[in-house]
């Protein structure tokens, strides 16, 4: 699901993407819509912490795994800026493309990038949601990526341990 | 820190009494991969501290009750290696500096950035592996004896000791003097150790080991081009020891010229270096040894009076090893305990016999050669007690050639001394010396020699 103005062009690329990388049914879940997504106090953000509750509450199949692309900027009271939220062992990921996005650093717009990056945070939290904490190995899908520069150093797969757990959970090429 | 401990993460207490602000933190840190517990309150911090080990603290600075600097306070009390990062909302200046002054490792104002927190825990980390590598060193240091103390229980080695002390402190110029072996350079890094300056270098100069011209290049430095081989300017030892100590062993060999230019660096507590022409200004501290007389040196006209009375400000006097018989049993003891313990050998004890040697030795060669002595006998030594024939031979010929004997003294020695060698059988012992076992089982019981082996 996608919430906030995101243009039409880079979703379908998105989707596109994540169809290739992810061999399982993968869709749009066009209907689903949260009317007043939740704000941090004094601050231009969404809440993470309750989006991502709200997200897990959107009504769909009962085993899909929803991921919630938000346009705007997210955080909560103690960190000031989330590139993605998920529980572990959760039933939804919430991302966030404002920080993904050049045009947050005074770059020019860049969709290459900017799906690149999309796609590496949406898979890392989706192995949050199957129970992956952190990884040590900085070429792992899962390394912690504190920045944008160490999101794009980090690999764009997982590593044998880590895709195991995520195979085993989603799909068995995954 | 080993790197096993390093991957595992920190140990790490969120103490904030807010639930979300518990909850989200102890989210991330697990994400991260560390191990993480909360407590809503100062009162459940404290708890949890005293059961179980922490690295790292994150103590929210606002909080009913107890506040997060008090609660800093408290929690150095009970865990003094804990590391506390006090969380505050407010971005005082005031606060954070009472923080740190408070023993605070560091401080985040909230909300933080995710990768702020993340540099922040990478660095503690580090911290706390180089203050236990630190630790380790100093441990390991200690153990094989390098930190050494003056050692030692009679009336001249505490005269000693309260010496060391009392000048410690100041900043006078120290002449230590006593025989070769007595312990000078131990002396001197007791003082160093002991005074303000023990966090700068102690620079160790022989002077008797170097020649005339390298001395004076060793001592005061020498500028590039200052003589045939001087590619590189080069700084002496009193740059070398800036703030610091300088100790100069030997120092009754130093040549006249170096003794004037000597005594010109003490007076104006600045060098020259050789072949230079700038006066470079330093700040060190003079401790001098000699085994030599310096007062007869001065009327035989080979020491200058003017730079003895520069460098004999307070003298400390280190009597012989034979002068002090009471610190025998206990440097032996000292020095037994750390080679065993350096040899990676079973803890050993010394033999009544052996430490009867040890202190009818007159030991010319002082503590240093008390010291070999055990070396050799922890390396040969293949019991648990050291025997009389474990130690070097020098050291069983001196003692027996010195120590006042009966006949009934070397007869008891000699049949120890044969027992000892054929591991307590009598009747081999018994052979070696030509009498009957009856006869030697009668001498055993009149010189009461401990039964240690098997007789048959």
């Amino acid at each position: 699901m996608a919430l906030g103005e995101s243009s039409e062009a880079l979703l379908r690329a998105l989707m596109r993407e994540l169809s290739v990388r992810l061999p399982v049914p993968c869709g749009h879940h066009e209907g689903a819509s949260i009317a007043e997504p939740p704000r941090v106090p004094g601050r231009d953000q969404l809440d993470a912490d309750k989006l991502l509750q709200q997200v897990e509450g959107v009504p769909r199949a009962d085993d899909a795994l929803l991921v919630c692309l938000c346009a705007e900027d997210i955080g909560n009271r103690i960190f000031s800026y989330f590139f993605g939220r998920a529980r572990l062992d959760g039933s939804a990921v919430l991302v966030s493309l404002a920080r993904l996005d050049p045009r947050f650093y005074g770059l020019p717009p860049e969709e290459a990038i900017l799906v690149d990056r999309a796609i590496k945070e949406i898979r890392h939290e989706m192995g949050h949601s199957a129970g992956l904490q952190h990884c040590l190995d900085p070429d792992c899908l899962m390394h912690f990526s504190p920045d944008v520069e160490a999101l794009d150093l980090r690999g764009a797969e997982y590593c044998a341990d880590c895709g195991s757990v995520v195979s085993r959970l989603f799909a068995p090429a995954l | 820190m080993s790197e096993a401990a390093e991957n595992r993460g920190l140990r790490i207490l969120v103490v904030d009494d807010e639930d979300i602000v518990r909850e989200s933190l102890t989210e991330w840190l697990r994400d991260d991969g560390h191990q993480v517990s909360a407590a809503p309150s100062a009162r459940d911090a404290l708890r949890l501290v005293a059961e179980q080990e922490f690295d790292v603290a994150l103590v929210d600075i606002k909080m009913p009750r107890t506040d997060g600097l008090e609660l800093q306070a408290r929690l150095k009390e009970k865990a003094p290696n804990l590391s506390v990062i006090i969380m505050t909302a407010y971005a005082s200046v005031e606060s954070a500096v009472r923080a740190l002054k408070g023993g605070a490792y560091d401080y985040v104002v909230k909300p933080f950035d995710p990768d702020e927190l993340s540099h922040l825990l990478r660095r503690t980390q580090e911290h706390r592996s180089l203050r236990t590598e630190n630790m380790r060193l100093k441990q390991s240091l200690e153990a094989s004896g390098e930190a050494r103390e003056f050692i030692g229980v009679s009336t001249a080695a505490e005269r000693v000791r309260e010496r060391i002390d009392t000048v410690a402190s100041t900043e006078c110029t120290v002449l230590v003097q006593g025989e070769s072996g007595t312990g000078k350079e131990l002396v001197a890094q007791a003082v160093h150790r002991r005074s303000s300056r023990r966090y700068n270098p102690l620079v160790v100069v022989h002077c008797g080991a170097l020649a005339e011209g390298v001395l004076e290049s060793e001592l005061f430095g020498h500028e590039k081009g200052a003589f045939t081989g001087a590619r590189y300017h080069h700084k002496g030892k009193f740059e070398q020891a800036d703030g610091g100590t300088v100790f100069l062993d030997e120092i009754g060999d130093i040549s006249p010229q170096v003794q004037v230019e000597l005594l010109r660096v003490l007076e104006e507590k600045a060098v020259v270096r050789v072949g230079g022409r700038q006066t470079i200004p330093v700040d060190f501290r003079i401790i001098a040894a000699t085994n030599q007389d310096l007062e007869a040196c001065v009327r035989a006209g080979t020491f200058r009076e003017d730079l003895f009375w520069r460098i004999n400000v307070v003298s400390i006097w280190i009597p012989p090893i034979r002068e002090r018989i009471p610190d025998i049993p206990v440097l032996a003891n000292h020095f037994l305990e750390r080679f065993c313990r350096n040899m990676s050998k079973k803890p050993k004890t010394i033999g009544a016999d052996a430490m009867e040697a040890l202190l009818a030795c007159p030991w010319p060669g002082n503590v240093r050669q008390l010291k070999n002595a055990i070396e050799s006998a922890v390396v040969l030594g293949k019991d648990n007690v050291i025997g009389v024939g474990d130690l070097p031979d020098w050291v069983v010929a001196t003692a027996d050639r010195v120590r006042p004997r009966t006949l009934a003294d070397i007869e008891s020695s000699h049949v120890r001394r044969i027992l000892d060698e054929v591991g307590g059988n009598v009747t081999e012992a018994a052979r070696i010396l030509g009498v009957d076992r009856g006869t030697l089982y009668n001498k055993i019981k009149k010189f009461g020699i401990p039964r240690s082996a098997d007789d048959s």
